[in-house]
């Protein structure tokens, strides 16, 4: 077999992030010999899933503070690939402030082993109208991927100073047949929700567009007279970090709410991949670059050497074999001065929640995510700490393979502003007390503490002579997929493609000999 | 479910990775076992294959999800994505050749490290066909020919690996074992029925109802989100 550095690769991947293993996926059935690499030593790079080892590790290797973070970025330089020469991903800046801290009694009070958790960096849930799902379907990469189901949304709400979590109606029946609504607030909902579904027609337009860039809760007052608890109601819907969305913004993403539930089946509007969620999705972009003859390095880095000639660039690997190439496909590694960095907390429970995990539709999957949104931390015990920013948890079940049966994994995340750490663990605690039965609270037992940040917002494309470095930006922050991040997979495609480049095929695959189940439907 | 008698079987989806040293014939296993079909001089699998297989039981239906590794595999970087949530493993060496099976016990302590807790591992020692000892049908036209091109003993045996050495081995690490022909089809099936079997009940909850852990639940209700198709077949299923 040749060596890695005598033929040329008509691509090198580096990093098995989200974007890149899909480009690895799109790219699989393109004949092109690919060179697939990551400096770490597991799959997945911003959106891994992690044992309780490789959390520890993870941990170890972002503790840094921002400042001494910042302090690294401006020796190591800047953020294109050739002054990316002395920074690997592995250090990046994107991570950073992570810690991990573990109960005195965790394993009595039953923490299991490392392998049997999956923490994952990047549990975003899927909405069912998502172009990445429509994607994985048509590439046949959606067959080795177990998707459930995502179930209700609850708002944090005190109620006479005891701590409860409403839920939030699901659909228009839902609303009918809330209890806890009044019925004037009813009509304004049901006319809002009904506005929604049709928002971006021409006759709705013209009621938002000239408050299009405002903040939709002032929007929902002034047009629809929602009250207080409604208004708490979308917002949460949002999923938005700062409570500050824009009318333009907040209308798509609560259309596309409403208008995902029930396109897969009663009773939810999004899913999410079981055993990591979109670790696992990465995962089956690199199966399918291996299948098709790609060549997988784990704890591999490379440095761009310059062009090697007018056709190929030259890079160094790690382990010191040189490779040319037309094309490479990597990522920006520096946060961006300006970037928005989020605080998340990871916290493994030693209950599995049950309440929150109910099927309230006839015929609905049983839901293994429960969202629940903290509207404004200032709600929170402790005030000393108070930001208007809102904190969301998303509640994992067991079903979710991410941690054994009989616990949950709960993933907090707020704007890492000042006193977010301490405001995600009084949320943690807050939502423990709310769901807790006959007085007794469930524990967190294990908790992954890190803050993340994002590159600057768009990929960045050299070219040398007529090769061409194709430099993703960080996934987003946001805690729904967010499409957008498909637009990049599709451009580094496109360089890495060249002359052969047929957009109508782009990621549309025949099942292989041999996957071609014909039993979507269980017998 | 539904308890009457002619209700469908549960049906649970397993995956199952296939690890090796290069040439032992471990597509060729799958290619039995999924096909029941044997090509000669098979060319070496490139990065990786999927393929799946179902496998009827008295009581539930198994569908393998079989992944297929590079036994060449250079950068040892594939396997991870493989094993990874894999419920099964099968561990093939070539009873011809004693350094396969060290390279087997190598996967073995790799799974039994890296792996999912409480996989099932099978050991199978492949080319019986080529040994004195070939199942049922006596020794095969391959053994006779590899001994003639090989220089064998007269015996015609190419065998290696002695059945008890593998046997032992597996015994002491908890391994299912077995002694194959992909080209004879020997025990093949036997391989896959004997995994299919030992995949505890508790792991396969997954794609079938969530079973007792899960009270809040209705007994029967799909997990699984099916992305292609309508929601009718499914509901059917349960509403009965």
């Amino acid at each position: 077999m040749e060596s890695l550095g005598e033929a040329p690769w008509d691509a090198v991947i580096c990093g098995t992030g989200l974007q890149q293993s899909l480009l690895a996926l799109a790219l699989s059935r393109s004949n092109k010999r690919i060179l697939h690499l990551d400096p770490n030593e597991y799959y997945g790079q911003h959106e891994a899933a992690f044992s309780l080892q490789e959390a520890d590790s993870f941990a170890a290797a972002h503790a840094l503070t921002t400042a001494a973070a910042d302090a690294e970025r401006s020796i190591s330089g800047g953020d294109g690939a050739a002054d990316q020469a002395t920074t690997s991903v592995a250090e990046s800046s994107i991570f950073r402030n992570a810690s991990v801290w573990k109960h005195a009694e965790a394993e009595a009070k039953g923490l299991s082993f490392s392998r049997a958790y999956t923490l994952a960096l990047a549990p975003q849930i899927i909405h069912t109208r998502s172009k990445l799902l429509a994607q994985l379907v048509s590439s046949r990469a959606y067959r080795q991927i177990e998707f459930l189901a995502v179930g209700s949304f609850f708002v944090y709400e005190l109620a006479h100073d005891k701590p409860k979590l409403s839920r939030i109606p699901s659909s228009r029946e839902d609303v009918f047949s809330s209890q806890s609504i009044p019925a004037r607030s009813k009509r304004s909902l049901m006319k809002f929700l009904k506005f929604v579904v049709d928002y971006d027609s021409d006759d709705q337009k013209s009621v938002w567009e000239g408050q299009a860039d405002t903040r939709l809760t002032d929007f929902l007052t002034s047009q629809f007279k929602l009250d207080d608890s409604l208004r708490t109601y979308i917002l949460a819907l949002t999923l938005t970090l700062d409570g500050n969305v824009s009318v333009k913004d907040g209308l798509a993403i609560i259309n596309r709410h409403l208008t995902s539930m029930g396109l897969f089946g009663p009773g939810f509007c999004a899913v999410y991949p079981k055993w990591g969620g979109l670790s696992e999705i990465a995962q089956v972009g690199c199966r399918a670059g291996a299948v098709g003859g790609g060549i997988y390095m784990l704890g591999t880095d490379m440095h761009f050497q310059g062009g090697a000639d007018k056709e190929q660039m030259s890079l160094k690997l790690s382990n010191d074999v040189d490779v040319r190439t037309k094309t490479l496909a990597t990522s920006r590694k520096n946060a961006a001065a300006d970037a928005q960095t989020v605080s998340r907390l990871v916290a493994v429970v030693d209950s599995p929640l049950k309440s929150l995990f109910e099927i309230l539709v006839e015929g609905a999957p049983t839901p293994v995510v429960a969202v629940v949104a903290f509207p404004s931390s200032s709600d929170l015990a402790d005030g000393e700490q108070a930001s208007d920013a809102p904190v969301y948890a998303m509640v994992h079940s067991s079903e979710t393979g991410e941690c054994p049966n009989g616990q949950c994994v709960i993933y907090l995340t707020t704007l890492a502003e000042p006193g977010a750490k301490q405001r995600l663990n009084q949320a943690l605690d807050t939502l423990l007390q709310a769901v807790s039965v006959n007085q007794n609270t469930a524990t967190s037992l294990y908790q992954l503490y890190y803050e993340q940040s994002s590159s600057e917002k768009a990929p960045l494309i050299e070219t040398h002579g007529s090769s061409t470095v194709f430099s993703f930006a960080s996934t987003s922050q946001t805690l729904a997929f967010d499409d957008s991040d498909l637009d990049a997979v599709k451009s580094a495609w496109t360089v890495a493609m060249g002359s052969d480049v047929r957009e109508e095929e782009y990621l549309i695959f025949e099942d292989r000999e041999g996957a071609d189940v014909d039993d979507d439907v269980y017998d | 479910m539904p308890d009457s008698a002619n209700a469908p079987k549960p049906s649970s989806s397993v995956k199952l990775v296939l690890l090796g040293e290069a040439a032992v014939g471990k597509s060729s296993l799958v290619l039995r076992f999924v096909n029941n079909d044997f090509q000669e001089n098979k060319e070496p699998t490139i990065g990786a294959a999927f393929l799946t297989q179902k496998c009827n039981l008295p009581t539930r239906t198994i569908k393998f999800e079989i992944w297929d590794t590079a036994g060449q595999e250079r950068f040892a970087s594939l396997a991870p994505m493989y094993y990874r949530n894999a419920q099964a493993a099968l561990v093939v060496y070539d009873l011809t050749k004693p350094t396969s099976l060290v390279k087997a016990k190598h996967w073995v302590a790799e799974l039994q490290r890296q792996a999912s807790p409480g996989i099932v591992i099978a050991l199978v020692g492949n080319k019986l066909d080529l040994t004195n000892d070939s199942g049922s049908s006596g020794p095969s036209e391959s053994a006779a020919a590899a001994a003639a091109e090989g220089g064998e003993e007269e015996s015609g045996d190419a065998r290696k690996v002695s059945t008890d050495e593998a046997k032992t081995y597996a015994e002491e690490e908890s391994l299912l074992f077995f002694e194959t022909s992909a080209k004879t089809g020997h025990n093949v099936t036997e391989v896959f029925t004997a995994i299919a079997n030992a995949i505890p009940e508790t792991s396969l909850k997954s794609t079938r109802g969530p079973g007792a852990a899960n009270a809040v639940s209705r007994v029967g209700d799909e997990q699984r989100v099916n992305l292609t198709g309508p929601r009718e077949a499914v509901k059917e299923g349960c509403a009965c």
